[in-house]
């Protein structure tokens, strides 16, 4: 009975936890003064001659819905600064620069620009990853899907040794990447991998179609879509930027998963001749693995 | 929404800063304050005070730092900012300005 008791305030105290998807150490803090809280107001209530349980209860119909105060903190720690919305969108418009200037044929930018995503999100894990630092955890994913691919280009026979090697290590850091993502908020796995379905739209329209996976890609289809591959990354700049600045969680939904599938539904129609079945196959599973995330936290 | 809690709303941020002022305090002690200073007519759940208290803590006019008391227990204590005793100023300066305005037409037409 005393157990059960003590645990209406930690059950009240768990929901709450459970509906805020904020920084773990601000969520920590939080927590613990609310639980300072509802002791106090027990107590006080006891010493009026309420039983422990009557009184712990009492404290939790005084204190509110823990839904509604969560979803109230996380709107005062959701909202990014300017600067933090800035930095959230620079890894996408290094990208848009990078084609926009045609810097990415050259191997000292691209070299550049990789060392220092890398530098970012060393940084950015190192310092309890923060708001900010996602945007860019996506794009130091994408050597690894890279590298995945490039195994098709090895000699035959080569490829399947390679992809055997490879894969359950690649398997093994995006799962470990994405359960780390997950862990602080669900949103911010879409918000992560929003280039991929982008990426893999333009890769697979300006291939050919299932011929793309055979190593066939066409590099002259690249040259007059340059423009525009720079807009869809710039696109994706500024829902991330807009994504860090609002405050509700539907509006941080509607504000990435809209442009990302205007943008990816355009791409991929534009060159739907490119792509074939297994190219619409790989396009739908990876606007799947974006929008899955951000849509069921919406219906949390 | 009563009017009274619209009333309340509009003016949380002014009457937190206010006792913030008078003394570094925690969140239950300004429930309790609140409610021994208006004899019970802020009457409100007491957790969506924290909202309010971290808002105003983001926007640097208070500050929130956990003590040890006496006891062995901690509180987490806000303290007013430089920036929040400006702000609290001007907030006072327009809040007298208006209830006067306000009380000066009330009372001719109750006249």
């Amino acid at each position: 009975m005393g157990k059960a008791v003590a645990n209406k305030l930690g059950d009240y105290l768990d929901s709450f936890k459970t509906c805020l998807k904020i920084d773990s150490a601000v969520k920590g803090s939080v927590t613990h003064e609310l639980r300072t809280h509802l002791e106090d107001r027990s107590q006080e209530l006891k010493e009026t001659g309420l039983s422990e349980e009557e009184a712990n209860k009492a404290a939790v119909e005084f204190f509110g819905s823990p839904r509604l105060i969560a979803q109230q903190i996380y709107e005062v720690h959701s909202q990014g600064t300017w600067q933090e919305a800035f930095l959230a969108a620079l890894p996408h418009l290094l990208v848009a620069f990078l084609f926009a200037t045609y810097y990415w044929q050259n191997i000292f930018w691209t070299s550049i620009t990789v060392i220092v995503i890398a530098c970012t999100v060393i940084y950015g894990w190192c310092h309890n990853k923060p708001l900010w630092f996602f945007p860019w955890l996506g794009y130091y994913l994408l050597p690894v899907i890279v590298t995945g691919a490039l195994l098709i280009y090895l000699p035959q026979g080569w490829t399947w040794v390679a992809a055997l090697a490879y894969l359950p290590l690649a398997l093994f850091t995006i799962i470990y990447i994405i359960k780390q993502t997950a862990s602080r908020d669900w949103l911010y796995v879409s918000l992560m991998l929003a280039p991929l379905p982008v990426a893999c739209a333009w890769l697979l329209a300006l291939g050919a179609g299932d011929e793309f996976l055979t190593a066939n890609v066409h590099l002259a289809r690249l040259q007059p879509n340059i423009p525009w591959i720079a807009l869809s990354f710039l696109v994706l700049a500024v829902a991330t930027f807009t994504f860090t600045r609002v405050k509700q969680r539907w509006c941080k939904v509607a504000t990435l998963l809209i442009p990302v599938s205007i943008v990816f539904a355009s791409v991929a129609l534009a060159g739907s001749r490119n792509i074939g079945f297994w190219g619409w196959l790989v396009l739908i599973i990876s606007l799947f693995v974006v929008a899955s995330p951000a849509w069921l936290q919406s219906r949390a | 929404m009563s009017y009274e809690r619209e009333l309340l709303k509009g003016n949380t941020d002014c009457l937190l800063l206010s006792l913030i002022n008078s003394q570094p305090t925690y969140g239950y002690q300004i429930v309790k304050e609140l409610q021994q200073k208006s004899n019970g007519y802020f009457q409100f759940k007491e957790g969506t005070l924290y909202p309010a208290l971290h808002r105003l803590e983001k926007d640097n006019l208070i500050k929130g730092k956990w003590q040890m008391l006496p006891n062995g227990q901690e509180r987490r204590y806000y303290y007013i900012t430089k920036n929040g005793q400006q702000v609290l100023a001007r907030r006072l300066a327009t809040w007298r300005d208006f209830s006067t305005a306000i009380r000066s037409i009330l009372q001719s037409e109750t006249a």
